[in-house]
C-alpha cells in the first residue's frame, strides 16, 4: 500500500490544455473518487497515474517515489477498465493469473493466489470458463480479480460499473466497498455518477474542465459545497439554485417572482446572490408562511414525493417525505429551512460565508 | 435461408393459401439455386471426366459426362513425359512460403498501423494503399531485372520476390485490429507487465486467427494461380510452377486436351484440400470482423 501524491499536474494535447494544474493527495489506504461530467479530465488524470498517458507538467508520486517516467508495469498498480478488458481467448484463471505468469511466479503460487481471489469474489466455479460465457457482473468481478491477484500498491478504477444495469450496479458498489474494507489498498476511482462517488468514497475530488473544484469527504461536499457547480453536481435530485437580491432586513433573499427565501447568519455581502436550497429542505407550509407557487409536475416514488413548482421563471424541486394530495396545476405553499440555505456570489459562483 | 422463409410464412399466414404460396416461392428459390450450382460445378466435372477419356471420345458430340471407356492413359503420359510432380512441388513451396510471408508481414504491419498513434504511420499507410492501385504488370519488368541482378532467376527465391507483401492483407488486418481489439486490452496487458512483443504474440495474434486464416487462403491462392511472374522469372523446365507448366500443353496450333485435363485434375487435389481445411476460417474471416463480443 502507498499514498498517491499528485502535484500541479498538467496535460497538453498540442496547444490544448486539458488538465490545468491539478493537486490531489490520496492518503495510504484511502478510497478516493474522481467525479465530474464527461470531458472534465478525470479519466485522463487516472490514465496519467497508470502511465498510459504522458505527464506534460507537474509530478505524480506513488509511495513517495516520483513515477512520471516509470513504465506502467513498474508502477505497481492495477487497473480495472470500463469494458473489463479481459483477454477473450484465455480462461478466467488464465486472465487472473496473467500478470503473475509474466512475473515468472511458480505455477503453484499463481494457482493459489488465483484461487484466493476467486474465493473473495465468488468466482471459484468459473475458473475454467471463458469471458464470453460469463454475465456482465461476473466479467466485472473477473476484472477486479485480475487486479486483486497482483496485490498492487494502488488500485485504479475507470468507471468500472458503467456497463452494468442499475440493480447490479448497486450490488457491485457494495461488494467493491467491502473488498476495499478487507484489503485496505489505496484506491483511485473514476466515475461520472455522483451517487457512486457519495456512497463509496472516503474523499471525493470534484473536477470540471481540467481543474479541481473541491476535495473533501462526501458529506462535507454535500453540506458545504464551495461553489454552485459542486452544489448542483453533488446530490440527487440536485440543489435548487435561484438568483436573487438580499433584502433590506438581511434575513432573506428576494428571488424572481417576488418570493422571499430565508437564510441564517449574517450575509457577507449585499446585492445579487444565488440562493441554494436542497429539495429535501423545502417543506409544505401553512397559510401565511413561505411562498406560493404552481405545481408543474408531481412524482410519487412511494417513500417520498418529488414536487416541481414554477417560481417566477424558474423550476424548483421539493422532496416531500409525506404523501401529499397535489396535482399538476395546483397552487402549493412551500417554505425553506433557513439553516439549510446556501448563499453563493452571483458573479463568481463561489460560496459566501 | 429456406428455414427463415418457412418460419416467416408460418408466422404471417392465417390461411392455407398463403402457406402454399410461401412454399411455392421456396421451391422456386431452391430450383434457381440448384440450377446455379450446376452451372458452377459442370465445367469442373467435365474437366475431371475429360481426364479419363480417350482422344476420340473427347471430340465426340454430344459430350458425355461419364466416359464410356475410361482410361488412365492421360495421367500416365503426363506423369511420364513432364515433371508434373516437380511443378506441383514448386507451386506448393512457392504458395506456402508466400502465404507465410504475407501472413507475417500483414499481421505485424496491420497491427502497428492500427494501434500505434504516430502521424508518420498514416503516410506509410497511404503509400501502402497506393501500391494496391498500381497493377503488378507495371513493375513486373523492373522487378525481373532486380531478380536477375540478385541472381535468383529460376529459383524459389526469385518466385517469392514479388509475393512477400500484400497491401490488401495489411489493409484487411489493420481494419480487423481496429474493429476487434480494443485499446484497453493492450493497455491492460501493458499494466500487467507484458512487453510489446509478448502482447503481439500472446494477445493480438490469437485474436486475429479468423482474419489471418482468411488471408492465408487468399495469399496461398494468389501465388498458386499466379502466371505472369512465374512465367518470366522461371525459364527452365525444372523451375516452372504448375500454372506455367499447364500452359505448355497449349502450343501455337493445338491443345492437348486429354493430357491438359489430366494434369489439371491432378493439380486440383492440393488446392481443394487446403480450402477444405481452412474453409471455416475463410468464411468466418471474410464474413465477420472476428470477435463475437
Amino acid at each position: 500500500m502507498a499514498s498517491v501524491d499528485i502535484q500541479d499536474v498538467r496535460k497538453f494535447y498540442g496547444q490544448l490544455e486539458t488538465i490545468k494544474g491539478v493537486t490531489v493527495d490520496v492518503p495510504d489506504g484511502a478510497f478516493v473518487v474522481l467525479v465530474g461530467p464527461s470531458g472534465c479530465g478525470k479519466s485522463t488524470l487516472l490514465r496519467m497515474i497508470a502511465g498510459l498517458e504522458d505527464i506534460s507538467g507537474g509530478t505524480i508520486s506513488i509511495g513517495g517515489r516520483v513515477i512520471n517516467d516509470v513504465e506502467p508495469k513498474h508502477r505497481d498498480i492495477a487497473m480495472v477498465f470500463q469494458n473489463y478488458a479481459l483477454y477473450p481467448h484465455m480462461t478466467i484463471a488464465e486472465n487472473m493469473g496473467f500478470s503473475l505468469r509474466l512475473a515468472k511466479r511458480s505455477k503453484e503460487e499463481i494457482d493459489q493466489r488465483v484461487r484466493e481471489a476467486a474465493g473473495i469474489l465468488g468466482l471459484a466455479d468459473y475458473l475454467d470458463r471463458y469471458p464470453r460465457q460469463l454475465s456482465g457482473g461476473q466479467r466485472q468481478r473477473v476484472a477486479m480479480g485480475r487486479a486483486i491477484v497482483r496485490d498492487p500498491q494502488v488500485f485504479l478504477f475507470d468507471e468500472p460499473l458503467s456497463n452494468l444495469d442499475a440493480k447490479l450496479r448497486v450490488q457491485m458498489r457494495a461488494e467493491l466497498k467491502d473488498i476495499h474494507a478487507r484489503l485496505k489498498t489505496t484506491t483511485v476511482y473514476v466515475t461520472h455518477d455522483q451517487i457512486e462517488a457519495m456512497t463509496m468514497a472516503d474523499r471525493i475530488v470534484v473536477m470540471r474542465d481540467g481543474i479541481v473544484e473541491q476535495v473533501g469527504p462526501p458529506l462535507d461536499l454535500y453540506d458545504r459545497p464551495n461553489n454552485t457547480f459542486v452544489a448542483s453536481f453533488i446530490g440527487s435530485p440536485s440543489m435548487n439554485l435561484l438568483e436573487g437580491v438580499i433584502t433590506e432586513a438581511r434575513e432573506s433573499v428576494r428571488v424572481e417572482g417576488g418570493a422571499e427565501l430565508p437564510f441564517e447568519g449574517a450575509p457577507p455581502a449585499t446585492g445579487k446572490v444565488v440562493y441554494g436550497i436542497r429539495p429535501e429542505h423545502l417543506r409544505l407550509a401553512g397559510d401565511g408562511e413561505g411562498f406560493e407557487a404552481i405545481a408543474t409536475n408531481v412524482e410519487p416514488t412511494g417513500s417520498e414525493t418529488l414536487v416541481q413548482v414554477r417560481l417566477g421563471g424558474q423550476i424548483v424541486s421539493a422532496q416531500l417525505r409525506e404523501r401529499v394530495n397535489i396535482r399538476a396545476g395546483d397552487t402549493v405553499r412551500l417554505s425553506a429551512q433557513p439553516d439549510k440555505a446556501h448563499l453563493f456570489d452571483a458573479g463568481t459562483s463561489q460560496r459566501l460565508g | 435461408m429456406t428455414d427463415i422463409a418457412v418460419k416467416a410464412t408460418d408466422r404471417t399466414s392465417s390461411g392455407g393459401r398463403m402457406k402454399a404460396r410461401g412454399k411455392l416461392i421456396d421451391f422456386a428459390i431452391d430450383i434457381f439455386l440448384f440450377g446455379f450450382s450446376i452451372m458452377m460445378i459442370l465445367p469442373l466435372a467435365f474437366l475431371i471426366s475429360n481426364a479419363f477419356k480417350t482422344p476420340q471420345e473427347m471430340l465426340a458430340w454430344p459430350p458425355r459426362l461419364i466416359p464410356s471407356d475410361p482410361t488412365l492413359e492421360n495421367f500416365r503420359s503426363v506423369l511420364a513425359d513432364t515433371p508434373l510432380l516437380r511443378w506441383i512441388f514448386n507451386s506448393i513451396a512457392f504458395a506456402s512460403l508466400s502465404m507465410v510471408a504475407i501472413v507475417m508481414t500483414s499481421a505485424i504491419a496491420g497491427y502497428v498501423l492500427a494501434k500505434f498513434p504516430f502521424r508518420s504511420l498514416n503516410i506509410i499507410f497511404m503509400l501502402i494503399l497506393a501500391t494496391a492501385i498500381v497493377p503488378f504488370e507495371v513493375y513486373m519488368i523492373p522487378l525481373y531485372f532486380q531478380a536477375q541482378m540478385l541472381g535468383v532467376l529460376n529459383s524459389l527465391w526469385g518466385l517469392l520476390l514479388g509475393y512477400l507483401v500484400m497491401s490488401f492483407g495489411i489493409f484487411l488486418i489493420r481494419q480487423n485490429v481496429m474493429h476487434s481489439i480494443p485499446d484497453e486490452l493492450l493497455e491492460a496487458a501493458r499494466i500487467d507487465g507484458a512487453g510489446e512483443f509478448w502482447i503481439f504474440w500472446k494477445i493480438v495474434l490469437p485474436l486475429l486467427r479468423g482474419a489471418l486464416g482468411a488471408l492465408a487462403v487468399l495469399a496461398f491462392f494468389q501465388a498458386w494461380t499466379s502466371f505472369a511472374w512465374p512465367m518470366i522469372v522461371a525459364t527452365t523446365r525444372e523451375s516452372y510452377t504448375i500454372e506455367v507448366g499447364l500452359a505448355l500443353f497449349q502450343t501455337g496450333f493445338t491443345v492437348d486436351l486429354g493430357r491438359l485435363s489430366a494434369a489439371s485434375a491432378a493439380v486440383l487435389v492440393p488446392s481443394i484440400t487446403l480450402f477444405v481445411i481452412l474453409r471455416r476460417n475463410f468464411v468466418q474471416g471474410v464474413a465477420s470482423t472476428g470477435m463475437k463480443e
